[in-house]
């Protein structure tokens, strides 16, 4: 009661008046140039050299051609159809004054996604499976054998890596150890799994090896 | 920058070395440069064929940037930056049927109890009282009743084989013959037509009957099919009826009427493709084979014609899956192709940069040349027959200059026209542009915009009630307007929402005959073009001229020379193409870049090659991903 008393007192009493005084100078610890330079961020790819792009590592087909291949007849619901990835993937909609999707977002990442992996199963098939001449094969241009070392890896690593990023791997510090890690741990659960693939271990190493490039950031900013 | 990555460049050296490899050791830099340049000038990412360009050593970046300059993802490039500013697509709600031109077609019995299409206009004029401006054959003979913008009702019966032969005809059309201008057409498509353009795919239901069989010939109203070029006004000498008579038997609506010009030009000749002639002419058709009119595959306002890609992100040649679209979207779509293509050869031929808003020139295929050649003619003249326009005297395109080796079938063929007419003025004039921005004032403040950078914002002033018209003095609405209606007023001449060029003759800037009158206001048919609040005792302002009759006599052409004679305007198109090549709004910082490029421009006498090859050569553009020092995992 008295507590409460007390209480009511200091909230009706008069405002405490509190006089501003200046801050205190800071204390200077050191001194560096300031740089006033423009910095600039990586850039979105556009959607329209995403798309030719993957046309030509699809193997230079038109649109409908790439849909159908990518959508194939054996059920596995690799694509939908090209209209259902325009607006995801970025493209301005002049008819309703939609701009062009400057930066990526939830939407625009899953469709990289579902992209990536329908150009990765069909090339694994078309390259992998077919054993086409290596001169025919767009995506993975080179032999797969199924006993390969971190070199032997490294090698057809590049193809890859030069196909879907522009640049050998050499260049990206530590990326031939980390993506021969993922590789040999696919094909090391493809060898034990109980349930069958239709991809052999090692074509599920690569397919992963290929998902991951076509996922990179690196593929879709520059 | 890491130590490792510094390192890697001497790795791939020393390995290099180490299997002999002959391939120019490049840095990361490097590659990232030569990426951003093919995304950029190839329109894709580099292949490993082009990598192995890179690494030769008599690689040379200018000679490459050379090479790849003229190409045509180089053009579509630069046509992106201005696609995607001036958003060249019209929408929806915009619907491109004239019904002059657009055949619509309803399902019947016919004779053998068998179902049939017959295909006709709406508003056409007959002879025949029961069906003067209805559908050709009464709902007592079809047992449908027709209303504009309703389905049929009631149900179809079979139509008596006299009624069917004394209304409608058989005709083999152009959308299916190839060789529709001849005496008998035999090349239907996709029969003995097989080498047809792969843009123009008729849909499935224009190639069908009803019953699935493919359609050999079509049959139309009798009057649609005429094919002459120019007909007669009609008469009829009715009167009015009484006030709540019932139309007569059996008619669902009232007998069309005389107007006050057909009576005072009765018999008169009429121009066939003018808009005018389906509603006043009984002998006016839609010519051979019926070239002249869009079919539509129901009696909707907006029937479904052609096939066509919902998108062509990569170009037409690369289109993407086709799907059934309206008589509207044709049309629509073509539009946005002309200026594509205009767009196209004006980056590809690195010609003058200002011709983009001054040129004569264009570029047309089939579908656009039979728009031109009929349905744009076709727009013309309700309103302005008041005025005594009955035709489209000055149109934005002249007659004349659509390429008459042109047919509508020929999709893929693009010709150049080099000279539309006195109107032409670039983009300005395309229908794409004129629908896109349907006002005055949208037109002016788009071009104001794209092409002078500059925008308008509204001042802090107070909006107090007024009654002032003139939104130059109006407080609160001069900061804008005081610019922006002058500009609006060059557009004065070209009607809104339809287009259509407003002749001097016709339509002076001050018109006597749209003074006011005793009663204060001037006559009924004056409102749509001269504005009431700046007419007076002694004549009427043309709508939008107000603010300089100077600007509204100039027209788009004056727009268009007053815009690419500003100093803004070099700098402006420099600024907008620098910043989409180095993929940000340019700052003050970029004062002294966009200076220098902007004298490359200039001195280039307005030509985009040496300018994008300035920027692709400046640090700016070698340096854009500043903040990237890393590479990700």
């Amino acid at each position: 009661m008295r507590f409460s008393l007390l209480l009511i007192l200091a909230a009706c009493g008069p405002p405490s008046a509190i006089a501003p005084t200046a801050n205190a100078p800071l204390q200077e610890i050191a001194r560096t140039q300031e740089d006033t330079t423009t910095k600039q961020d990586l850039r979105l790819v556009p959607p329209e050299v995403y798309i030719r792009s993957y046309l030509q590592l699809f193997g230079g087909l038109a649109p409908q051609d790439v849909q159908a291949k990518a959508r194939g007849s054996d059920g596995g619901q690799l694509f939908d159809t090209w209209d259902d990835y325009l607006a995801a993937l970025g493209l301005p909609d002049y008819k309703l004054d939609l701009p062009r999707a400057s930066q990526t977002n939830a939407i625009m990442v899953a469709a990289f996604e579902r992209l990536a992996v329908a150009l990765c199963d069909r090339a694994v098939e078309r390259d992998l499976k077919a054993k086409p001449p290596l001169t025919e094969r767009v995506v993975f241009a080179f032999d797969a054998p199924e006993a390969i070392d971190e070199a032997g890896f490294a090698t057809r690593f590049d193809v890859l890596h030069r196909t879907f990023l522009g640049y050998p791997a050499a260049l990206a510090p530590g990326r031939v150890k980390d993506f021969h890690g993922l590789y040999s741990s696919i094909v090391s659960h493809h060898q034990t799994a109980a349930k069958k693939s239709r991809f052999t271990p090692t074509e599920a190493g690569w397919a992963a090896v290929c998902y991951g490039l076509a996922r990179h950031p690196e593929f879709h900013l520059y | 920058m890491s130590r490792r990555v510094l390192l890697a460049p001497l790795l791939l050296l020393i390995t290099s070395l180490a299997v002999g490899d002959t391939r120019q050791v490049r840095t990361l830099a490097d590659y990232r440069d030569f990426r951003s340049l093919s995304i950029d000038l190839a329109g894709r990412f580099p292949t490993r064929d082009d990598l192995g360009t890179l690494e030769r050593p008599d690689f040379d970046r200018n000679a490459w940037i050379d090479t790849h300059l003229g190409g045509p993802q180089y053009a579509a490039r630069l046509t992106r930056i201005y696609m995607d500013l001036l958003r060249l697509e019209v929408s929806s709600a915009v619907q491109v049927t004239p019904p002059a031109t657009t055949l619509r077609r309803i399902q019947l019995v016919g004779p053998d109890k068998k179902p049939i299409y017959v295909y006709y206009r709406r508003q056409q004029r007959r002879t025949r009282e029961a069906t003067d401006g209805e559908f050709c054959m009464t709902s007592a003979e079809t047992g449908v009743e027709l209303t504009p913008g309703q389905p049929p009702k009631g149900t179809a019966i079979e139509i008596k084989k006299e009624v069917l032969d004394a209304n409608t005809v058989v005709v083999r059309p152009w959308w299916l013959y190839r060789d529709y201008v001849e005496l008998t057409p035999a090349k239907r498509y996709g029969a003995e037509w097989t080498d047809f353009d792969p843009s123009y795919v008729p849909s499935d239901k224009l190639r069908k009957e009803a019953d699935g069989s493919p359609t050999i010939e079509v049959r139309v109203c009798r009057e649609e099919a005429q094919s002459r070029d120019t007909g007669s006004i009609y008469v009829t000498g009715r009167v009015p009826p009484p006030k709540g008579a019932t139309p007569p038997a059996p008619r669902l609506r009232p007998l069309p009427l005389d107007d006050g010009y057909a009576k005072a030009h009765k018999g008169e000749p009429i121009s066939c493709r003018d808009g005018l002639a389906v509603s006043m002419s009984v002998d006016c058709g839609c010519g051979i084979g019926l070239q002249h009119c869009m079919p539509g595959d129901s009696d909707g306002n907006d029937p479904g014609a052609f096939m066509l890609p919902a998108h062509s992100p990569v170009g037409l040649d690369a289109s993407l899956p086709l799907t059934a679209q309206s008589v509207s979207v044709w049309y629509k779509y073509w539009w946005t192709q002309e200026v594509e293509h205009f767009l196209s050869h004006l980056f590809s031929d690195d010609r003058d940069f200002r011709e983009l808003l001054t040129a004569k020139y264009t570029w047309v295929n089939g579908p656009l040349a039979q728009y031109y050649r009929s349905t744009a003619p076709a727009g013309c003249c309700g309103r302005e027959r008041a005025f005594g326009l009955i035709e489209d005297k000055e149109p934005l395109f002249a007659q004349v200059s659509v390429p008459t080796s042109l047919f509508a079938h020929d999709a893929a063929t693009w010709l150049t026209v080099a000279d539309r007419g006195p109107q032409a003025s670039g983009i300005l004039s395309m229908p794409v542009f004129l629908a896109k921005y349907a006002s005055r004032r949208a037109r002016a403040a788009v071009v104001y915009n794209a092409f002078l950078c500059k925008s308008f914002a509204s001042s802090d002033a107070e909006l107090l009630p007024s009654t002032e018209p003139n939104l130059m003095i109006r407080p609160g609405c001069s900061s804008c307007h005081a610019t922006l209606e002058p500009l609006a007023a060059y557009f004065s001449r070209v009607e809104e929402s339809t287009s259509v060029y407003l002749p001097s003759a016709q339509f002076p800037l001050k018109n006597p005959n749209c003074k006011n009158q005793k009663n204060g206001k001037p006559a009924g048919f004056c409102d749509a073009f001269y504005d009431p609040a700046f007419t007076d005792g002694a004549a009427g302002t043309m709508r939008g001229a107000y603010a300089s009759a100077e600007n509204a006599e100039a027209g788009m052409l004056g727009i268009a020379r007053a815009v690419t004679s500003s100093p803004d305007f070099a700098s402006c198109a420099v600024s907008r193409v620098t910043a989409s090549l180095i993929g940000r709004p340019l700052s003050s910082d970029d004062d002294a870049l966009v200076r220098t490029l902007t004298d490359v421009f200039v001195h280039a006498s307005y030509r985009m090659k040496p300018l994008v090859v300035a920027i692709l050569r400046s640090d700016a553009y070698r340096n854009v991903n500043n903040r990237r020092n890393e590479v990700a995992p």
